[in-house]
């Protein structure tokens, strides 16, 4: 009984450390939908998301995040972030008539990369920074390869 | 050097015993302002709040909770939910002109039990499901009680 007891309390303890891992540091979950074409498929990636950079750091324009959904708290959603507070973004790129918001204090603008397919801050207005849970690093499965931030800086032609 | 291994090894696993228990079942944080009078001090509380009713059952009218706040992440609020999914409130019931609201799905409508000096949804908006961390059921400190829900029916006089 004590050697059960023994290999209970090490897997309980493995389990904690693993948890304390999972919440400071990073973690890996299951994005799937055609909102992040081409990006992350649509039959679905396991991505690797990291706590950090939203702790010690900032969240910038152009991360791949992965946050609670404002609609339902019980799904996550993989956008990128396309506003940080205080920008002024395009409120719908392809609609004719053009409209800007400036992102409220504390709020991120989320797109994401499949214009065409892709329920985000177009629906859903500006996300709380508090519903953001990390940034996404990498794409573990399938044929796993770093994420990076894309973006580039604009060079004016004179 | 082994003794002060097993000791720092315990430490370890009770921390880690205890932000599950934070994480999962209950924890207690510092509440302060004037928002929440007479049901909070103004000075400061010690809240004690439980994530079971969110995880398991629902939150609902009535509730005092304990969220994130919208718009700035780092820090933490105590309002009591006034309105959930679906319901229509009233926006400021204080103003001559009466606006209403119908409260958006996985959100809730939030405000201090202090009408006259309180930031809340009526400055903020709805707040997404995912930012409230759990149900506040008790104050610890000082004078500690049990907080209750304190909705009553009403009861039409025909």
């Amino acid at each position: 009984m004590s050697k059960y007891f023994k290999s209970a309390a090490l897997v309980l303890q493995v389990a904690c450390g693993v948890q304390l891992f999972n919440n400071y540091i990073a973690e890996f979950t299951w994005c799937f939908g055609p909102s992040m074409l081409p990006t992350l498929n649509m039959t679905g990636d396991i991505v690797g998301f990291e706590h950090l950079t939203q702790r010690f750091s900032k969240l910038g324009t152009g991360d791949l995040v992965v946050a609670v959904s404002p609609t339902d708290p019980s799904k996550l959603v993989c956008k990128r972030i396309i506003g940080v507070p205080g920008d002024k973004v395009v409120i719908d790129p392809v609609s004719p008539h053009r409209q800007y918001i400036t992102v409220p204090p504390g709020h991120y603008w989320l797109m994401g990369d499949n214009l065409s397919n892709s329920t985000d801050s177009r629906a859903y207005g500006p996300v709380s920074g508090g519903l953001i849970l990390g940034r996404v690093f990498a794409r573990l499965w399938p044929s796993p390869k770093w994420i990076n931030n894309g973006l580039e800086e604009i060079v004016e032609f004179s």
